[in-house]
């Protein structure tokens, strides 16, 4: 075999599976990262709804392509593996924590003294507060968090990432109708969540 | 072809995402001129998706690249969950390990103290009904069986039989 003469090893000295890559093989990786990890953390942030989990998900996917190097087609997309390694990892990872407490950011709070609710800026009074970017960046996030992982997983990828409902069905090995289903009920979910913030945005439109 | 009020609600999303067929689509158009109702919720759908595009694409955390770029360098990340997991349930173990012994070391203490206590009563209960016998009769010399159906029930040998015991 013409295997060239500079192997590189980065495996790991104790680890089970050592690994040795050729120059070109570890060029193939590079753009394999170059490609898909920007996308692959910003999904898995997006779904863990923070830095720590989004970091560790995407790192153990690329540890996956990376150990299953040899076994990847040349140019073949990776999208569809990879996001669903991301979706599992994140499901393994609620499976080993407990849930936190999933609430309607327009509910009423329960306190000692009664019900209260949460102070939301009025939507006709002062628009400037909600356009604080920041805030509703955040908010949004929080929100998203509230979704299934199912849902969220679908709302990412078509209204963040910007997939088709065909790449999504293939991402997530699921029918196109379950794809329509779940991104039309996570909108719904969103949207009533956001309460005050879209009708905020709406009646912008109005005027 | 006309979608009643249902079925068009529910393709809504699709329709602004054009994931429809041409009929579907235009089934859709003709129904949102005439439903206010249908006409307020595409909008909605539509802000909800625009809010959730214009949010920025996550930047990862330094060390982040250097991480996935020599993934066999970096910890990885999966292994440290089992670990924190395995230990959790080594200290759930070990707390169920002591707390069983605790409560099974209960009663043998109990039983040692309640044993101390019954054996002060009996030597007292000995030494004062000795005394009494002693004071009332002093030329009978009755002796004392320690008998003992319990650790503290002193049975006074020559004593009349309880009532319950009269009959036999």
């Amino acid at each position: 075999m013409g295997r060239p003469a500079a192997v590189v090893s980065m495996a790991r000295p104790n680890a089970s599976q050592a690994v040795s890559y050729t120059t070109e093989e570890l060029a193939r990786y590079e753009a394999i990262v170059q490609r898909y990890a920007r996308h692959v953390y910003n999904v898995a942030y997006r779904m863990t709804g923070n830095e720590y989990d989004a970091r560790d998900l995407s790192q153990e996917a690329f540890l996956r392509v990376y150990r299953a190097l040899r076994r990847v087609e040349p140019d073949a997309p990776l999208e569809s593996w990879l996001y669903r390694i991301v979706s599992n990892l994140y499901i393994d990872l609620l499976r080993k924590r407990p849930r936190g407490r999933v609430e309607s950011i327009d509910a009423p709070v329960d306190t000692p003294r009664g019900e209260l609710l949460r102070e939301m800026p009025d939507p006709a009074s002062s628009p400037e507060a909600i356009i604080e970017r920041e805030q509703l960046d955040g908010t949004i996030q929080r929100v998203l968090g509230t979704l299934s992982p199912d849902l969220r997983m679908v709302v990412v990828l078509s209204d963040v990432e910007g997939y088709s409902y065909e790449e999504i069905a293939m991402f997530l090995h699921v029918p196109l109708g379950t794809v329509k289903s779940r991104l039309h009920r996570a909108r719904q979910i969103l949207q009533q969540r956001l309460g005050p913030y879209v009708e905020a945005r709406r009646r912008g439109w109005d005027r | 072809m006309t979608l009643n009020h249902h079925r068009a609600s529910q393709l809504l999303s699709a329709y602004l995402d054009r994931e429809l067929g041409p009929a579907d689509a235009v089934a859709v158009q003709e129904h949102l001129l005439d439903c206010p109702e249908c006409r307020r919720a595409y909008e909605e759908l539509q802000v909800t998706k625009g809010l959730l595009g214009q949010l920025p694409v996550a930047e990862p955390p330094a060390g982040f690249w250097a991480a996935v770029r020599s993934p066999g360098l970096a910890r990885a990340p999966g292994a440290a969950w089992p670990r924190l997991i395995f230990g959790r349930r080594l200290a759930w173990a070990s707390a169920a390990v002591i707390m069983a012994l605790v409560l099974a070391a209960m009663p043998l203490v109990k039983g040692t103290i309640d044993r101390l206590h019954a054996s002060e009563i009996g030597v007292d209960l000995y030494v004062r009904q000795h005394a009494q016998a002693m004071g009332s009769e002093p030329f009978t010399d009755r002796a004392y069986l320690g008998l003992t159906t319990g650790d503290a029930d002193l049975v006074l040998a020559g004593d009349a039989p309880p009532a319950g015991a009269a009959g036999r």
